[in-house]
C-alpha cells in the first residue's frame, strides 16, 4: 500500500471543502488515515465474487516471472519496484463497482482518487454508473479485500458488477437494496446481504455473505456525495464551489499551464 | 449565485404520467415484477414481427428471452414511455430510434438532399458571354424546365430514360432574393418570399443580407441521396441545372460556356449544407459530420416561428441536433448499435432540459435584467468570467437539486451522460442567451461539467474524461489551429468528435446566442431562408413535434418505393 512520505516538499491536500462530504473524501483519499474495517470477508470469498479464477487454482500468467525473464536495461524499471503480481507475471484482471447516488459511501471519481493514493500498479476507469480498477491478479485480490471489507462499501448501496451495472441512479428497492437487473446480491431474512452470483452474473456454488446494510444515519454521515435533501448540499460548501470555478477559469485562461500572468 | 424561486416544474406532468400511481419524490419503488419486456406493447410487437420474419426467411432474429443477458430479458424494472418535450405526445422509447421513425429519417434526408446555388454567375455568363437576354420571364421559363429536369427528366436529348414522378415527388427548386421587386415578378410557385415567411424585423435583415442576388434552393430526390450520398446532391443538381440552362436558353449543348455554368453550379456558386471530412472520416460534402453549428442553427427555424422565445428556439435545435449528431452521425455513421439513442433522447424528452433552461431564463432576468422574451442585442450581459461562472453555477446547482428532489427524474435520466449533457446544455443556453456570445455559452458548458463531476463524483462515460474535463481550455481559444468561434465549429471539431450528448447541444448554444439577440440568422442568411420553405416534407420550425409525429406513425415521408414493388 502507498503512504505519503513526510519529507516530501508537497503536502497533499486531498481536495477542498468545508463540508462533511469534503472531509470524508479527504479521509478516504489520504493513505495515512486508516479506513474503518466494517466486515470480514475471506480471501476465498473475494476470489468467488471476482470470478476470475477458481479458489485454490494457480494464478494464470501473462509472462514468466520477472526474475526468470531477461529485463531490458531500462532506468524506469530500476526506479519502480514491481508489485507482487507484476513480479509473478500475473495477468491483468478487474473489479468493478456500482455506487448508489443515495448516500453510498464511495463514488466513482472518489474511488479512483482513493485507489490512486492507496494502491500501486493500478489502472482505474471512471464512469457515471460504475468504476473499474484493473491490475495484476494477486494485487487485485489484495486490493479488493480492502475495498470490500472497509467503509468504502455498503452491502446494499454498493454493487460489485462486471456487466449490466444499472442501478446507481435508480430509486432503491423497498428493502433498501440498489437495483441490480441480475440480482447478484440479495438481502436475506436475517438481514445479511449475500452474493449469489459473481460480479459478471454467474451463479456461485455457495453464497458469499458481505454483512448487514449500514443504517441511514451512518451512510449520511460517511457518504462522499453531495445531496441537497438529507445530506450536505453542494451549494452550501462555498469553498468547494469556488475551487471548481477557479480551476475552470484558470484552465480557460491558461490551458493546462495554469500560471497566472 | 443565489437560488431563485420557480414554482413551475415542466417535467412533473411527464413524471406523473410515466410513473403512474407513484410518488415521484419517493426514493423507493418495486422491481423485478414487471414481467420483463411484456410490459412494453412495442417490444411485444417486435417479437410478433420477428416470428413472422423467421418463418419467412428461416433465420432466427429478435429473441430477448434467450439472447438478453443469458435469459434475463429487458424490463426487470419499469420500461418507461417518454414525452417528446414541448409536444405533450408520449411515445415508446423504441420509436425514437431513427430506424423506427420516418420523421427522423426525413429530417436528415431533407438536409442531405439540399444545396443552394447562385444564379447571378450563370446569368452573367448568359448575358455577357452569350448575349442572351435574362428577364423575369426567362427565369420563370428556366424554373419550369428545371423543375421538370431536377427530379430526373430529360430536357435536351431524345430517347432518354427518366425517373417516375411518383417516386421523386419531393424534388423541386425554388428561388429567393433580397430584391422584392424581382421576387414579385417571378411565379409565386417558385419563390421563397422572405417578406411573407419571416417576421418583419428578420425579413428586413435577411433581405438586406441577400441583396439583389438570386439563389436557387434545390432539393434533389430523397431516394437519390439515400441511394448515393450527400456528395451526390451538388452533382445531381449541377447536371440538371446545366441541362436546364441549355434547354431554356437554347444554348449549344457542347459549347465551352456550359463549363462556366457547371463550374458555378458545382463549385463557385454552390453552398453545401456540410463541408467534406478528412480522409480518416471519409465523407463527402452534405454529410452530418461537416455541418457547422452556426449553419445547423440556421437550418432549424424555430426562431422564425417563435421569435420571442429564444429558449424554445434553442431547445428545438437541441432536439434536432441530438437526433442528427448523436443518433445518426455518432450513433450510426461513426459507431453502431442503439445506445446512442437512449443517451440522446434525454435532451428532448420529458421537458427536463426545458425546465432547467427556463430556470436559467428566470435567473438571467432576475439577476441581470435580461428581457429574454424580447430578444435584443441591447440588453446582453458582458461575458466576463465572473458572470459566466455565476450563471453556469446557479443553473447547474439548480438542475442537480432537481434530480435530487425527484428521484424518478434521476431514474428517467439513469445514465450520467444523459444528466451531464442536459445540465451543461441548460448552463450553456442560459449563458449564451444572456450574453449573445456563443463561446461564453460553451465556456459555461464546461464549468457545469466540472461542477457536476465534483458534486456527484461522477460524470458521463469514459469519453467525458477527455472532452469535458479539458473543454475549458478550448472554449475561448480561437487561434486557427486550436479553436474557432462557436458558429464555425462543428461535429468534426477535434475535441468534439466522439462524445454523444454534446454536439446538438453545442449547436443550440451557438443558436441561442443569436436567438437571444434577436438576430435573423446565425451563420448564413441563405440557409435560414432555404429551410423556411413550407413545401419541404419536414417542418424545420417544429422538429420535436415532427419527431413525435414520426414516433406515433403519423408522419408521411418521401422516398416511397411502393410504386415499384409488389403490393403487400
Amino acid at each position: 500500500m502507498n503512504e505519503v512520505k513526510e519529507n516530501m516538499a508537497y503536502k497533499p491536500q486531498y481536495g477542498p471543502g468545508t463540508s462533511t462530504v469534503a472531509a470524508n473524501r479527504r479521509k478516504q483519499m489520504d493513505p495515512n488515515q486508516k479506513l474503518e474495517k466494517m466486515r470480514d470477508v475471506t480471501d476465498e470469498d473475494i476470489v468467488l465474487i471476482l470470478g476470475h479464477r477458481a479458489p485454490g487454482a494457480a494464478y494464470p500468467t501473462a509472462h514468466p516471472p520477472l526474475a526468470e525473464q531477461q529485463e531490458p536495461d531500462c532506468p524506469i524499471r530500476k526506479i519502480v519496484t514491481p508489485t507482487e503480481g507484476a513480479k509473478s507475471g500475473d495477468r491483468i484482471r478487474y473489479i468493478q463497482f456500482a455506487d448508489s447516488m443515495f448516500f453510498a459511501p464511495c463514488h466513482p471519481y472518489q474511488r479512483t482518487y482513493t485507489e490512486c493514493y492507496r494502491f500501486r500498479g493500478i489502472d482505474p476507469g471512471t464512469l457515471s454508473g460504475r468504476q473499474i480498477v484493473e491490475c495484476r491478479e494477486r494485487d487485485l485480490e489484495k486490493y479488493s479485500k480492502e475495498l470490500v471489507e472497509t467503509e468504502l462499501l455498503d452491502p446494499a448501496r454498493t454493487g460489485i458488477r462486471g456487466a449490466t451495472v444499472h442501478g446507481h441512479s435508480l430509486r432503491l428497492a423497498e428493502n433498501g437494496m440498489m437495483f441490480d437487473m441480475l440480482q447478484r446480491s440479495v438481502l436475506g431474512e436475517d438481514g445479511i446481504v449475500r452474493y449469489v452470483k459473481n460480479q459478471i452474473g454467474e451463479p456461485l456454488d455457495r453464497a458469499v455473505a458481505v454483512g448487514k446494510p449500514l443504517d441511514e444515519k451512518w451512510l449520511k454521515a460517511h457518504t462522499t456525495i453531495f445531496h441537497s435533501l438529507g445530506g450536505s448540499a453542494y451549494r452550501d460548501d462555498q469553498e468547494y464551489i469556488e475551487y471548481v470555478q477557479r480551476i475552470h477559469t484558470l484552465r480557460t485562461k491558461y490551458g493546462f499551464l495554469p500560471k497566472e500572468a | 449565485m443565489a437560488k431563485i424561486e420557480r414554482t413551475q416544474k415542466l417535467f412533473l406532468k411527464s413524471l406523473k404520467e410515466k410513473f403512474q400511481g407513484q410518488d415521484v419524490e419517493s426514493e423507493t419503488t418495486e422491481f423485478y415484477k414487471f414481467n420483463g419486456y411484456h410490459q412494453s406493447p412495442r417490444k411485444e410487437e417486435f417479437v410478433k414481427a420477428s416470428r413472422a420474419v423467421e418463418m419467412d426467411r428461416g433465420i432466427s432474429m429478435y429473441d430477448p428471452v434467450r439472447c438478453h443477458l443469458g435469459g434475463i430479458p429487458l424490463g426487470q424494472r419499469q420500461l418507461m414511455t417518454y414525452e417528446v418535450s414541448g409536444t405533450g405526445v408520449f411515445v415508446e422509447g423504441d420509436d425514437l430510434h431513427f430506424v423506427n421513425n420516418a420523421a427522423m429519417q426525413q429530417f436528415w434526408d431533407d438536409i442531405r438532399r439540399t444545396v443552394i446555388v447562385n444564379m447571378d454567375l450563370a446569368h452573367q455568363t448568359l448575358q455577357k458571354r452569350l448575349g442572351k437576354e435574362v428577364t423575369p420571364e426567362t427565369i420563370n421559363e428556366y424554373l419550369h424546365v428545371l423543375n421538370h429536369a431536377m427530379p430526373g427528366a430529360a430536357v435536351v436529348q431524345e430517347h432518354m430514360v427518366e425517373t417516375h414522378p411518383g417516386l421523386v415527388d419531393d424534388c423541386y427548386v425554388k428561388v429567393f432574393t433580397g430584391d422584392q421587386e424581382l421576387a414579385d415578378d417571378l411565379e409565386p410557385q417558385f419563390v421563397l418570399d422572405v417578406e411573407k415567411l419571416f417576421p418583419a424585423k428578420q425579413a428586413e435583415a435577411l433581405s438586406a443580407a441577400v441583396g439583389k442576388s438570386l439563389w436557387q434552393a434545390i432539393h434533389i430526390p430523397t431516394t437519390v441521396s439515400r441511394t448515393c450520398d450527400g456528395g451526390t446532391t451538388s452533382r445531381w443538381s449541377a447536371m440538371q441545372i446545366g441541362m436546364s440552362f441549355i434547354g431554356a436558353y437554347r444554348m449549344c449543348a457542347g459549347e465551352a460556356a456550359v463549363a462556366d455554368l457547371s463550374y458555378a453550379a458545382k463549385h463557385a456558386g454552390v453552398i453545401q449544407m456540410a463541408s467534406h471530412l478528412p480522409a480518416r472520416r471519409a465523407r463527402g460534402p452534405n454529410e452530418p459530420g461537416g455541418i457547422g453549428f452556426g449553419l445547423f442553427s440556421d437550418i432549424i427555424q424555430a426562431n422564425r416561428k417563435y421569435p420571442n422565445d429564444p429558449a424554445k428556439a434553442s431547445l428545438e435545435v437541441v432536439g434536432a441536433g441530438t437526433m442528427l449528431f448523436d443518433q445518426i452521425w455518432l450513433g450510426s455513421y461513426m459507431s453502431g448499435g442503439v445506445g446512442f439513442t437512449q443517451y440522446a433522447t434525454a435532451a428532448y424528452t420529458d421537458n427536463i432540459l426545458d425546465e432547467f433552461t427556463y430556470y436559467g431564463m428566470d435567473y438571467i432576468k432576475d439577476k441581470y435584467k435580461v428581457d429574454w422574451k424580447n430578444p435584443s442585442a441591447d440588453d446582453k450581459v458582458k461575458p466576463t468570467y465572473d458572470i459566466v461562472n455565476d450563471i453556469a453555477t446557479e443553473v447547474a446547482l439548480n438542475g442537480m437539486e432537481q434530480y435530487e428532489q425527484y428521484p424518478t427524474m434521476m431514474e428517467d435520466h439513469f445514465g450520467g451522460s444523459q444528466r451531464a449533457g442536459v445540465l451543461a446544455a441548460a448552463c450553456g443556453l442560459s449563458s449564451s442567451i444572456a450574453t449573445g456570445n456563443s463561446n461564453a455559452g460553451l465556456n459555461a458548458w464546461y464549468l457545469c461539467m466540472l461542477l457536476h463531476k465534483d458534486g456527484w463524483s461522477r460524470l458521463g462515460f469514459f469519453g467525458y474524461d477527455l472532452q469535458d474535463q479539458c473543454g475549458s481550455a478550448n472554449s475561448l481559444s480561437i487561434r486557427g489551429d486550436e479553436g474557432a468561434i462557436g458558429e464555425v465549429r462543428g461535429p468534426n471539431y477535434p475535441n468534439y468528435a466522439m462524445n454523444v450528448g454534446h454536439q446538438g447541444e453545442y449547436a443550440a448554444i451557438v443558436g441561442g446566442a443569436h436567438y437571444g439577440r434577436g438576430d435573423a440568422w446565425c451563420f448564413d442568411p441563405r440557409v435560414k431562408i432555404c429551410f423556411a420553405d413550407p413545401a419541404l416534407k419536414f417542418d424545420f420550425a417544429e422538429p420535436r413535434r415532427e419527431f413525435a409525429k414520426g414516433a406515433i406513425r403519423e408522419f408521411m415521408p418521401a422516398g416511397e418505393r411502393s410504386l415499384i414493388i409488389p403490393a403487400r
